[in-house]
């Protein structure tokens, strides 16, 4: 069972880790509000793999799990809502681009 | 179980990748499914069975559809990288790769150091429910999230809604 790094941790953190980069590079380079939240929803995946991982192989039992179901299910509520705002700026707005979205601004 | 780990991680890796640098949105998208169905593979190969499932019912049935509808009623031109981004994007990145490389350093050794083996993965079903309802545990927590579910579907309801005679 103790094979090369792919079942240990450190191959689980190294998965969350280029998730979770990936998930800023999204957030990074894009000008629409939906892609931010995919970039989101990456972010907390990753986060939520360490919670498993550590879970696993740290021995805290089922602590790791029961975080990471409450993050899906805040995840899921906070899409909703996300998604519900970037409707709300497509109708006012009339585009989805951050960058449109700028009335506060001097 | 080492070709299960191979496959999701490739799989997650793969979608995360998509999701990033691909040119069409609903190809992001659809990379995003991907990797939500790669993560909760991998939740399957650390043991995490109900955990794996929820992941799959919740993300991939649930929050992708909401995205892919926001997609399809919000897309007026095709989403590009901005050029210039990626400029900013590659150092911030580079420099939370390097944190996160620094952070991780010696953790396997730590955890190995301190002599916990995980043992079979057994079924966690039953015992995340229990954890669920046990006053002492995660029952706080658990109908603190009911409620907050109820505030964020009436919340979102009343975000898009149209009253009548608006455009």
């Amino acid at each position: 069972m103790e094979a090369a790094w792919t079942g240990s941790l450190t191959g689980y953190l190294v998965v969350s880790g280029a998730l979770f980069l990936l998930g800023v590079a999204t957030i990074l380079t894009r000008r629409n509000a939906l892609y931010v939240l995919m970039g989101v929803e990456l972010i907390l995946n990753a986060a939520n793999l360490n919670f498993v991982a550590f879970a696993r192989f740290g021995g805290y039992g089922l602590d790791g799990q029961m975080f990471a179901l409450f993050v899906v299910i805040l995840a899921a509520a906070e899409a909703a809502i996300a998604l519900a705002i970037v409707m709300r700026i497509f109708r006012d707005f009339g585009s989805v681009d951050i960058g449109r979205t700028d009335s506060l601004r001097d | 179980m080492d070709f299960m780990f191979v496959f999701f991680a490739a799989l997650a890796l793969f979608g995360g990748l998509m999701t990033a640098f691909h040119r069409s949105i609903v190809h992001s998208a659809f990379g995003l499914v991907g990797a939500l169905f790669g993560v909760a593979g991998l939740y399957w190969t650390l043991g995490a069975d109900f955990l794996g499932a929820t992941q799959v019912l919740l993300y991939v049935g649930g929050v992708t559809v909401l995205l892919l509808f926001a997609v399809m009623l919000t897309t007026r031109d095709a989403a590009r990288p901005s050029i210039g981004r990626f400029f900013i994007a590659v150092p911030v990145v580079w420099v939370l790769a390097l944190g996160l490389m620094q952070a991780y350093q010696g953790v396997g050794a730590v955890l190995a150091a301190s002599g916990h083996v995980p043992g079979e993965p057994e079924p966690t079903t039953g015992a995340l429910g229990t954890l669920l309802l046990e006053r002492d545990a995660y029952l706080l927590p658990f109908e603190a999230v009911s409620v907050l579910l109820l505030v964020a579907l009436v919340g979102a309801v009343t975000l898009v809604r149209q009253r009548r005679g608006e455009a």
